[in-house]
């Protein structure tokens, strides 16, 4: 499954006070305020190699966190923590583009001077967005989805020939017009995810990741050296100039990022002042003891997520509405949220409340063991096997085994079958190893109600394989509202819709049992300053820097 | 008569070796508390099983409402009480009680597996170091194989292989969650190291006189395999036995903590100290007591094992 699994919420007031870590006196601030400074390394550490450092590939939040640094698009979101950075602006476009009265083609004036970095060292031009738009669909980018509604697309796919008519690129003028074969509220979203970052045409249509000469950047940062399971070297681009103060200088000069970290070596060597800055959150166990012994160090964000078991309503028992609603019942989500360490609020909701007003709480399913036992039996499925999947990352495993516990209890015979996290999300996005129920998270790639409820119940995506749609969901009337929400321009009527499907779906299918909206703490070095959460792209290399 | 003498000679020894002595004390302690005993405290004392989970739950101490698992995550610690008296885990399931039950799925694999192994490692000595030539070769080399895998790394591939969709065999279906799985794997990993000592000792045997005698009398190879080679290797079997029961107990934790041995929701010592390894930091007594439990129950077999050798191999063959 192709994903963002670790993608963080805008939650304004509470991004605020996450931004500024235990401190709520400087917004974004990591470890306090003060005047950035220029230079040093960030030594920073990661568990396993990021999936890819390839823009069109990448679907997780450190590949993300690093080409954030490195790459851009025509839009970015603004580099700022909470909501403010929920907003699109112009990245290599000049401006915002002008939208057809019809909602359906847009129009792009490129900058004049953005260069690729070394060795390429040419100016971007709009055939290069073009091309990179074209090469998501060459390299089964896990994006595609999201740029399928440009005119001429769906046929691009399908043939892989010629190209999408739907976009005209002129470089003479530098400007760059989409037709898109609907309206779509959201297209604005898709131009400033890393899939559609900018690449030189020609790059070849695989994975680049290790092809230093392709691999080319056009941020602050370049990635100068990548060598998996040991150690990515992030350096300054000597082609950039800054262009907008949301695609800044940055203010270190090096990022020496040490691959195969595990959270708690990271959580020793940070203590120790050998580490700076770790990709992930803290482990859940540490994270008192942390708070109390290194209270400035310690950051706790709140992302835009979503964590729950997805309930395959392909399979049984899980065909059947009345064991879907019934497991609602009989998990008790605050003690799911004891077990990732109380780093969570309890949910029931699909969206997380970040997308207020689209977020409304409801509360169908209070915790009732004896009515779920009761339904259980209704339904007549007393004693079926039941295999509950997981990855092998703490705190998960206790995650699932409470799960099957929570299911043998109300009469069904539920074994565990925990997978490593590597291979996991994939397993669980192919219609063949799809399991019955399954652990599953999910953080926003963009900051709507269609990241979650279009790209996860939709009916309509279901695929063989790099499912999102894990529970099979399909229910027609909810598809119909799904499409005219999305042809909608953002705004009130649209979150409506998205609330309405959010009740409707949990109330009358219940293909989730959701439980939590995760926060996510961080452990830094007492000389890192300049921590920006921003709920796109996470914490930005580019504010970051080092003190004395 | 000689025979007889021969075992009365070797309980002698073993009562006059008082480290013996208290290593088959504990040893049985142990198994009264893993069977019976675990089945009583959770029943009488606990109140609960090795399986409920009781994250919301209280315990009341002192006066005071102690959360089983308090907001942060962190559970209780061990405390003289009847319920959770070694605290509890992240699940809020008692640790004491996962004990008990895990003792007994640890010994009941290490055990199962040893007497598998062994029995599978005489049946092939005996073949192998009587009818030598080809049966000997192929058996030899076979054990060759195995043996040129290291046990963990071969033990770690079986399990992994087998944890996917168990073993379907023809008629033979084995489901990934049955524990015949890993007595199986820990079983066939050890086999080499059982079987090779038993082959030289049955080499050595069939040159003796009475073997020679029985042959002359006609007797099948089955017959003397078994009435005359097997009583004079049984000694050495049920010292292997006792020293291979310790090494499958740690075999069978190696596996379960890799997640690769017994099913995650049956409780063994193994399962118990991986799924604590998360916690170390704030409730080490998850890790450190079935750590504990592992460490007395294999000085004690591999004591009394030492022991049995010496009583039933004065002449210490088997060194």
């Amino acid at each position: 499954m192709t994903r963002i699994w670790q993608m963080l919420l805008l939650l304004a007031a509470l991004a605020f006070a996450a931004g500024c870590g235990s401190s709520s006196s400087t917004s974004g601030g990591g470890s306090g305020g003060g005047t950035p400074v220029n230079g040093g390394t960030l030594r920073a550490g990661i568990p396993d190699n990021p999936d890819h450092l390839d823009p069109a590939l990448s679907y997780t939040n450190e590949g993300w966190e690093i080409l954030e640094a490195t790459n851009n698009g025509l839009l970015t979101y603004k580099k700022a923590a909470g909501g403010a950075g929920a907003q699109v602006v112009p990245d290599i476009a000049k401006a915002m583009p002008t939208v057809s009265s019809d909602g359906r083609t847009y129009t792009f004036h490129l900058r004049s001077g953005v260069m690729f970095s070394p060795p390429v060292s040419r100016e971007v031009k709009p055939s290069d967005f073009k091309y990179s738009i074209e090469r998501l669909f060459q390299v089964d980018s896990g994006g595609v989805g999201f740029y399928t509604g440009i005119a001429g697309a769906q046929q691009y796919a399908q043939t892989r020939k010629g190209d999408i008519s739907g976009i005209v690129a002129d470089d003479k003028t530098m400007t760059l017009t989409f037709h898109l074969t609907q309206p779509d509220g959201t297209f604005l979203d898709y131009m400033a995810i890393p899939f559609a970052f900018v690449m030189p045409k020609g790059t070849p249509e695989k994975d680049v990741s290790t092809i230093s000469q392709w691999r080319v950047a056009t941020g602050p940062y370049m990635i100068s050296k990548y060598t998996p399971k040991q150690q990515i070297v992030i350096t300054r681009n000597p082609n950039f100039k800054s262009w907008t103060t949301d695609t800044p200088n940055g203010h270190l000069n090096e990022i020496d990022v040490s691959i195969g970290v595990t959270p708690d070596q990271s959580v020793t060597e940070i203590a120790d002042g050998q580490l700076d800055w770790y990709f992930e959150s803290v482990p859940p166990d540490r994270l008192t003891q942390l708070k109390a012994q290194y209270p400035s160090q310690v950051h706790l964000f709140t992302r835009n997520n979503i964590t729950y078991f997805t309930m395959n309503s392909k399979k049984y028992p899980f065909n059947k509405l009345a064991v879907r609603q019934a497991v609602n019942y009989a998990i008790d989500r605050r003690a799911l949220v004891k077990i990732f360490g109380g780093q969570g609020t309890p949910s029931e909701n699909i969206l997380p409340p970040g997308f207020a007003p689209a977020y409304v709480a409801h509360n169908f399913y209070p915790y009732n063991l004896a009515k779920a036992k009761q339904m259980i039996q209704q339904a007549g499925v007393e004693g079926a096997n039941v295999t509950v999947w997981g990855h092998n990352t703490d705190p998960t495993p206790q995650a699932v085994q409470y799960m099957a516990g929570v299911l043998n209890s109300i009469g069904l015979h539920a074994s565990v079958k925990t997978e490593d996290e590597s291979v996991y999300w994939d397993t669980i996005a192919t219609q063949k190893g799809d399991p019955q129920i399954a652990f599953n998270d999910w953080n926003q790639d963009f900051p709507e109600g269609q990241d979650f409820i279009d790209v996860l119940l939709n009916g309509e995506k279901i695929t063989s394989v790099g499912n999102n749609n894990t529970s099979n969901t399909d229910i027609p009337a909810y598809n119909k509202m799904i499409d005219q929400a999305r042809e909608m321009p953002l705004g009130p009527k649209r979150d409506a819709i998205w609330a309405k499907l959010d009740a409707d779906y949990m109330k009358n299918v219940a293909p989730w049992a959701p439980f939590m909206n995760r926060q996510w703490p961080k452990f830094v070095s007492p000389h890192l300053q300049g921590l920006v959460f921003n709920g796109n792209y996470f914490e930005l290399f580019p504010s970051m820097y080092l003190t004395k | 008569m000689e025979q007889r003498g021969g075992w009365s000679l070797a309980w002698r020894r073993l009562r006059r070796n008082r480290a013996a002595m208290v290593s088959a004390i504990g040893l049985a302690l142990l198994v009264f508390a893993c069977f019976p005993g675990a089945t009583l405290w959770a029943n009488y004392v606990a109140h609960h099983g090795p399986n409920d989970q009781n994250i919301n739950g209280y315990v009341h101490e002192g006066g005071k409402k102690i959360p089983v698992v308090a907001l942060d995550g962190t559970p209780i610690g061990p405390g003289l009480r009847g319920p959770y008296l070694l605290g509890a885990d992240a699940n809020g399931r008692d640790l004491f009680v996962r004990l008990l039950y895990g003792g007994r799925i640890s010994l009941f694999v290490g055990f199962a597996s040893a007497v598998l192994c062994v029995g599978v490692a005489l049946i092939l000595a005996l073949i192998a170091g009587y009818r030598r030539g080809a049966a000997d070769a192929v058996i030899s080399r076979g054990l060759d194989l195995i043996w040129a895998f290291p046990v963990y790394l071969l033990a770690v591939a079986l399990a992994t292989s087998f944890a996917v969709g168990g073993i379907a065999m023809g008629p033979i279906h084995v489901s990934s969650q049955s524990l015949a799985i890993p007595i199986l794997v820990i079983a066939v990993v050890y086999i080499p190291y059982v079987a090779r000592p038993i082959r030289g000792q049955v080499l050595t045997l069939r040159q003796s006189e009475f073997v020679e005698a029985a042959e002359a009398m006609g007797a099948s190879s089955l017959r003397i395999m078994v009435s005359d080679l097997l009583p004079n290797v049984a000694t050495m079997a049920l010292v292997l036995l006792t020293l291979i029961v310790a090494n499958n107990i740690l075999t069978e934790a190696a596996l379960s903590f890799l997640g690769v041995g017994v099913p995650i929701l049956t409780p063994s010592w193994g399962n118990i100290i991986e799924q604590g390894s998360a916690q170390i930091y704030t409730a080490p007594a998850l890790t450190i007591a079935p750590g504990i439990a592992i460490i007395l129950t294999v000085v004690s077999l591999n004591v009394l094992g030492d022991a049995l050798r010496d009583a039933l191999d004065p002449h210490a063959r088997l060194r």
